[in-house]
């Protein structure tokens, strides 16, 4: 018998059908993935389930039994639990509090000791060392997610829901976490799967299910399933998913160097060239401290030691202001916090780091040619969006990525920064934001891609810079990067090379 | 190696050096400053404040704020001294209960509008703080409860000594006030329920994703608030018999004081019992010497409030800036 099942499943917000008719039956001790383009349906089917949202119609059951989920509280004693890709932790409490939090098996009264042992003893479960006694706040975001995980354990999940787990974690933390999913399995627990990733979904799951437009369009065993015919699922179409670059483009006259770059406690010694119409990646595990160098690029967080040389000539950078000024733009990892400004509409997001340009008589915004401006952008990246006054925080995180870059695009940068310019972006999106990216360096702007997903890198790069523990391991040509040879350069002599298939 | 001492302890250590060098520079300013009069007056001046000062802990705790506290206080102490002119036999336990149960209401008002009226606790409570004052002033017209109308009991309880320790007379509604903060330390460390105050100011969607119920969680920490406001307020009719419609103005800036100069940090999700009794007793000590030391006017005292209110607040965002500065290096390692 499934465990969980859902039939005839729909939920519109306004006008606006999310899921139509969805189907779906998790049978226990499997790992289910699930993949859907961004917007096919996926958030809204995840917060069905954990009883965020109620759906129109349709019915869900739980070992069989037709059950109504209402709240978060309803789904936890359905044994339905759900992880996300940012954990969701009390960063004032310590490991074991933040898994018993909300138990209410544990009685009235705070039992620490016997809380702290059982809290190890969970955590020793998933197979993995982590002291129970730490504050949250001092955690990776891998351990995080342990935490949650093992909350998750403590209050014997059926279901445990892991969407995009993977997406801000290193090569080796996507291992530990691909080995807990493992432990969850064989414990009888049912885990459904959300990645983007597709390696790891051949990795890991026993069944995969596509879901396109809000509707189900298979479900198959993982023998029965290939990437290519996954994908094709995905988009209704056929993408190419793994180009991989053999050559460097031709390039032209040098527009930045770094000479031992380094800022204190935190990065040190980054050395290299960059020409125009040249794409250097930068690859390495997360905490490699790859992000810093582009803050530091950026005057975010200055450099201390070492020295920036823009034309041959060098120049301090202390602050953004400055960097735009030398024309360096920089577009940030994280949308939601550095990025965009979730509440405003798309125009006023693609014109707020130029507004210099729109000033008419008085001083005042010449609101025209705002518009104007971010509806240029809307066509040339295909934004999707109906007109350019709808709000960013309602677009989808492809399309939000396409705003922050037209932003920047318009301050007609010499030197773009990119920092993980696909993280939660669906297939379809990200190969346009590849082709975007190509496009500008053809035409002669010096690309920096920071990037923890390898095949991504391999597919842009000229040459890779990896880094490891805030130093630079080396400088790859691409025509000598392998992903065994950047994953090895950035573990450092303890490399294990994790199973890796692209 | 300095990981060894957690924060907060090394917190509340630095407060009570704080503590200390105050009392020791105010003794060589005012004559016969460490005297068993000295200690009466600072300690039941803040035992007055201490009570909503732990309740303001509990909202604050859970990234709110309580400024109507100064006019619970003045409601609770007039109301209950009405109803003891009317019913001067009630037993002082019901009493305290009817002052506790008024404050408590007054405190739900607050909570149910923060909680499920979403607004904001700043402008709830900024609301009530002019609401129960007027109310207070309309419902008086303008009367004042006077000694002479109190049972006898709550006019000696003031003076009455709850034991005395090396010379230090230690009044009964000291060890009232005190006892407030010992049981919801307690409360705090040991009741599961009570935990919940930390986690919904830590991480309000974490709380949410775990299946607390944060609305009922604030709510309840408003309710908690009032009721404790409605404790000082008993003090307060005890201290001064004679309630006019001003009683209890400005206590919110005291009680916000002890709390953030307590460590409670003002963004949510930490913070000590013990921190904001060593916190009420700063503030009380520095607010009482003001008004005895003859090179600073009294009227500065509102002023250092302020002062002191921000400066811990600045110590606070600073300290914290720093220890995730050093959290993401002990990450990066």
């Amino acid at each position: 018998m499934s465990v969980l099942e859902l039939r005839n499943i729909a939920k519109s917000f306004a006008a606006t059908a999310a899921l139509k008719d969805m189907n779906l039956a998790i049978e226990p001790g499997e790992i289910h993935a699930i993949v859907g383009e961004n917007g096919a349906g996926k958030s809204t089917l995840i917060k069905i389930m954990t009883g965020v949202h109620q759906p129109d119609s349709g019915e869900i059951s739980v070992d069989g039994k037709v059950v109504s989920v209402r709240s978060t509280q309803d789904a936890q004693s359905l044994g339905i639990a759900a992880i996300y890709q940012e954990p969701m932790v009390f960063p004032d409490l310590d490991v074991a509090e933040n898994i018993f939090i909300s138990n209410r098996a544990e009685g009235a009264f705070m039992n620490w000791k016997h809380m702290y042992a059982e809290a190890a003893r969970l955590i020793d479960q998933l197979g993995v060392t982590l002291d129970v006694h730490r504050a949250a706040s001092g955690l990776t975001l891998a351990e995080q997610q342990t935490v949650e995980i093992a909350r998750a354990l403590s209050l014997n999940v059926k279901v445990l829901i892991m969407d995009e787990p993977t997406a801000s974690l290193s090569a080796h933390e996507v291992a530990r976490l691909l080995n807990i999913a493992r432990a969850l399995k064989a414990k009888g627990v049912a885990v459904i799967y959300i990645s983007h990733r597709l390696d790891e979904i051949f990795q890991v799951a026993d069944r995969v299910t596509v879901i396109r437009d809000g509707q189900h369009i298979s479900t198959k065993p993982l023998a029965e399933v290939t990437p290519d015919g996954m994908v094709k699922d995905m988009v209704g179409r056929a993408v190419d998913t793994h180009a991989v670059k053999t050559a460097a483009n031709p390039h032209g006259p040098s527009v930045l160097r770094l000479e031992n770059l380094g800022r204190e406690g935190v990065f040190r010694g980054i050395s290299f060239d960059l020409s125009q119409g040249e794409v250097l990646c930068f690859a390495g595990l997360v905490g490699a401290r790859r992000t810093d160098v582009g803050l530091a690029l950026f005057g975010i967080a200055p450099a201390t030691e070492g020295r920036i040389l823009i034309d041959g000539q060098e120049v301090t950078i202390r602050n953004p202001q400055e960097a735009m000024a030398k024309s360096i733009a920089y577009v940030s990892e994280d949308r939601r916090k550095m990025g965009l400004a979730m509440t405003l509409p798309i125009f006023a997001n693609i014109s707020l780091a130029s507004l210099g340009k729109l000033l008419g008589a008085f001083g005042i915004i010449d609101r025209k040619a705002e518009l104007a401006m971010a509806d240029k952008y809307r066509n040339q990246l295909a934004i999707k969006s109906a007109d350019v006054t709808t709000d960013v925080g309602k677009l989808s995180g492809g399309n939000q990525q396409k705003v922050m870059l037209a932003k920047w695009l318009e301050t007609k940068p010499r030197i773009l920064i990119f920092d993980e310019p696909t993280r939660g972006v669906d297939v379809g999106a990200k190969a346009e934001v590849h082709n975007i990216i190509r496009k500008l360096a053809k035409e002669g702007v010096a690309v920096l891609v920071i990037s923890s997903d390898l095949p991504e890198v391999l597919a842009l790069a000229d040459r890779v810079l990896v880094m490891r523990e805030g130093k630079q391991a080396g400088i790859l040509d691409i025509a000598e990067a392998s992903q065994e040879k950047v994953i090895g350069m950035a573990a450092g002599h303890e490399a294990r090379l994790p199973e890796v298939i692209a | 190696m300095i990981a060894k001492i957690h924060p907060q302890t090394l917190r509340i250590i630095a407060l009570f050096v704080a503590l200390l060098a105050t009392i020791l520079f105010f003794s060589t300013q005012i004559d016969s400053y460490l005297s068993p009069r000295m200690f009466t007056r600072i300690s039941t001046s803040a035992a007055v404040i201490l009570p909503i000062a732990v309740g303001q802990a509990i909202v604050v705790m859970t990234r709110n704020i309580d400024l109507s506290v100064g006019s619970t206080v003045g409601m609770v102490a007039y109301l209950t001294g009405q109803f003891l002119g009317l019913h001067p036999d009630l037993n002082p336990l019901l009493v305290a209960l009817l002052a506790m149960g008024i404050g408590a209401f007054m405190g739900a008002i607050n909570g149910v509008l923060v909680s499920w009226g979403r607004v904001p606790s700043i402008i709830v409570t900024l609301g009530t703080l002019a609401l129960y004052r007027s109310f207070l002033v309309q419902y008086s017209d303008a009367k004042t409860i006077t000694t002479a109308s109190l049972p006898q009991w709550i006019v000696d309880l003031p003076q009455a000594n709850a034991f005395s320790l090396f010379g230090l007379d230690v009044r009964v509604t000291v060890v009232l006030a005190l006892s407030a903060a010992v049981a919801m330390g307690l409360a705090l460390t040991r009741l599961r329920a009570a935990r919940r105050f930390y986690a919904v100011g830590s991480n309000p969607d974490a709380a949410m994703m775990a299946g607390i119920n944060s609305a009922m969680v604030i709510f309840t920490a408003f309710v908690l608030s009032g009721a404790f406001a409605g404790l000082s307020g008993l003090i307060f009719l005890a201290k001064f018999g004679n309630i006019t419609v001003v009683a209890g103005m400005g206590f919110e800036l005291k009680a916000v004081a002890a709390v953030v100069v307590g460590g409670v940090s003002i963004l949510g999700g930490s913070g000590s019992m013990i921190g904001v009794v060593i916190g009420c007793v700063l503030v009380d000590t520095i607010d009482n010497s003001l008004t005895r030391w003859e090179l600073v006017s009294e009227f500065w005292r509102d002023a250092l409030l302020g002062m002191l209110i921000m400066a811990a607040v600045t110590v606070d965002t600073v300290m914290s800036r720093s220890l995730g500065r050093l959290g993401a290096k002990k990450g990066a390692a």
